[in-house]
């Protein structure tokens, strides 16, 4: 059962979420609304707060203040817990255990039937371009590779709503192409993406952009609105243009 | 190899450690702990063995030997003498307390003991018996038994000029043809088990957090219970299946002593298991990378192999120390596994230290399960 409902056409309702450490600020009294299906991308540079923001959403880190729902639940969420996934921005796999033992894995403890599981892996194995190594072990893939994996282990259980902390690092540009017409292909099918980056030429992917520093929003909109309001022709630059209207 | 660069690297380690002061506390500290344990430790020797004596010996106080000879076990304190009895009956119950493993022993002085001391010296009749009823579960208390005993016998006849010899005729109620290796074998057991767990849990642990595997986790339906549940499960079998190795080899190769049925020595390894994995799991949120947890195997490991009577009686541990004894899980999964393998008990005669293994890992998970929830 859901315990508040609020928002509930929205897929992410957040207000004034905080998050202090001390005397640091990390997420400062955050307003965030976003609409299912809508591919949102969460841009800023290291310590704007992007991956304190995503473990309070997914229910990692308790907010000082303030208050998020997830598809109409509150956060913590617990009934639709199953509903969303979770790529952390660490490659957070089982290095000791091979991708299929790390994907199986993660497919029991959503509890999904072994046939569901196998076209699931076998699909999300070709996106990931890790067919041949599905039996190899984790540690003796690269980095990127890892990442991939990671990648799977957070969609094996075809979530509506996906956080993917920095999901591009470490894959080579061809592979980010690919994953890009991925995360398109789930927002088609009426999925929500929320990702972070700081590869902000690759965020023009994103139906919506928010720009982060130090823990706030400093502004948010489709790319074009970004840069048409900054009158700069691409995201850093709008970025850098609207950081300077922000006091410090 | 140039002196600069050596000095580099020496300066780069010890810079890191000063940034750790957990470790630098360690580093002070453990060897103070290891010390102290050690010394205490092995310096002690077995005091206070709780004895039962039965003197049925009929003569009068002021002439009698077996009186003297109990003044001198009380003068000292190895022995501890819990109840003296001076009629027949106390003969039964002292020897159902030995069954029960609520007294070491029972000295048994009969009717004729003085008279037949006197005879003797006289160069008339047989020697004059000791009869000593003991649990021969652990063999350093049976020979602190027979050598104090022996001790007190020479004093008293010394001081009276006898010359006829006292014999001790010992009947062991468990463990009759016992070796040291019997003694060992449950507690190694139990010692590899409490290692092993504790050590996969802990490092296993930290890992999961330090790799943020833990808040994957996290963030599906698995609950922090289930979590700790899982981890309880495999690293318990773990144990298990290294005790079946210990036990199948000591089995092969020594022939050691299983009196009872080996499965509920198992099954004590299982659950003592259960609790070393949950504490590893407890401290692993203390320790914030794998080399500040390894830091708490010495910390666990020591008092538990020189406390919990794995090597030595308990009775062996100096009086300030033995309290912690009583804190210490393997003790009573060692005292357990003795009394299955050696005594050959059933469950009804190891349902207490079952009872406080099962509390200590029920405590363990609770806590652990509380510790992740509160991280969030």
């Amino acid at each position: 059962m859901k315990r508040v409902l609020e928002g509930e056409g929205d897929a992410i309702h957040a207000h004034a979420l905080r998050k202090e450490y001390d005397s640091l600020v990390a997420v400062d009294d955050l307003d965030l609304q976003i609409s299912k299906g809508v591919l949102y991308g969460m841009i800023g540079p290291n310590g704007s707060g992007k991956t304190t923001t995503i473990k309070m959403l997914v229910g990692l880190l308790r907010a000082t203040s303030g208050k998020a729902y997830i598809l109409g639940e509150k956060v913590p969420i617990k009934s639709n817990i199953a509903r969303i996934g979770y790529m952390p921005q660490e490659m957070a796999v089982y290095t000791d255990m091979t991708v299929h033992e790390n994907l199986e894995l993660f497919a029991e403890l959503y509890s999904i039937g072994k046939e569901v599981f196998s076209k699931r892996e076998e699909n999300l194995l070709k996106v990931i371009d890790l067919v041949d190594r599905r039996d190899g072990l984790v540690s003796q893939l690269s980095g990127g590779m890892r990442h991939r994996v990671s990648l799977a282990c957070a969609l094996i259980h075809d979530p509506d709503v996906m956080f993917l902390d920095e999901p591009t690092v470490g894959v080579d540009p061809e592979l980010r192409v690919g994953f890009w017409k991925y995360f398109g292909e789930l927002k088609a099918s009426g999925k929500t993406v929320i990702l972070t980056t700081h590869y902000m030429d690759e965020a023009v992917r994103c139906d919506i952009v928010g720009m982060m520093r130090l823990g706030s929003l400093i502004g948010e909109g489709t790319p074009k609105e970004l840069m048409d309001s900054t009158t700069t022709a691409d995201l850093e630059s709008a970025f850098m243009a609207l950081s300077k209207k922000v006091p410090t | 190899m140039r002196v600069d660069r050596i000095l580099a690297i020496a300066k780069k380690c010890l810079r890191s450690l000063r940034h750790d002061r957990r470790t630098v506390g360690f580093l002070v500290l453990m060897p103070l702990l290891m010390i102290t344990i050690f010394g205490y430790t092995f310096g002690g020797n077995v005091k206070n063995v709780d004895v039962y004596v039965v003197n049925l010996d009929q003569a009068p106080a002021n002439e009698s030997v077996s009186a003297a000879i109990i003044a001198n076990l009380e003068s000292r304190n190895t022995l501890h003498i819990v109840r003296l009895y001076t009629t027949s009956d106390g003969l039964t119950q002292a020897t159902e307390k030995v069954k029960d493993a609520d007294i070491w022993a029972a000295i048994v002085f009969n009717e004729t003991f003085t008279q037949d001391v006197t005879s003797a010296s006289g160069g008339a009749g047989q020697p004059a018996m000791i009869g000593l009823t003991v649990d021969g579960t652990n063999p350093n208390i049976v020979s602190s038994i027979s050598n104090e005993l022996l001790t007190a016998i020479r004093a008293v006849l010394g001081q009276r000029a006898f010359l006829a010899p006292i014999v001790v005729a010992p009947d062991l109620i468990y463990g009759k043809d016992a070796r040291f290796i019997d003694f060992f074998a449950p507690g190694v057991m139990g010692l590899a088990a409490m290692m092993v767990t504790f050590m996969l849990s802990i490092i296993s642990f930290v890992h999961e957090r330090s790799a943020s595997t833990l808040d994957r986790l996290l963030s599906t339906p698995v609950t922090e219970g289930e979590i700790v549940a899982g981890y309880a499960l495999a690293f318990g079998l773990v144990g298990l299946v290294q005790s079946c190795v210990i036990i199948g080899a000591a089995m092969i190769l020594f022939d050691v002593m299983i009196v009872g049925n080996v499965l509920l020595a198992l099954l004590v390894i299982f659950i003592l298991g259960v609790g070393n994995q949950g504490l590893g799991f407890m401290l692993s949120s203390i320790a914030k990378n794998e080399f500040q947890a390894i830091q708490f195997l010495p910390l666990i490991l020591f008092p538990s192999l020189l406390l919990s009577g794995v090597f030595w009686p308990i009775e062996a541990v100096p009086s300030l120390l033995r309290p912690v004894s009583y804190f210490i899980p393997l003790t009573y999964a060692v005292e357990g596994m003795r009394s299955v393998m050696i005594r050959g008990w059933s469950i009804d005669g190891i349902w207490l230290q079952l009872l406080i293994l099962t509390a200590f890992a029920i405590a363990m998970l609770v806590l652990s399960t509380y510790g992740l929830k509160r991280r969030r």
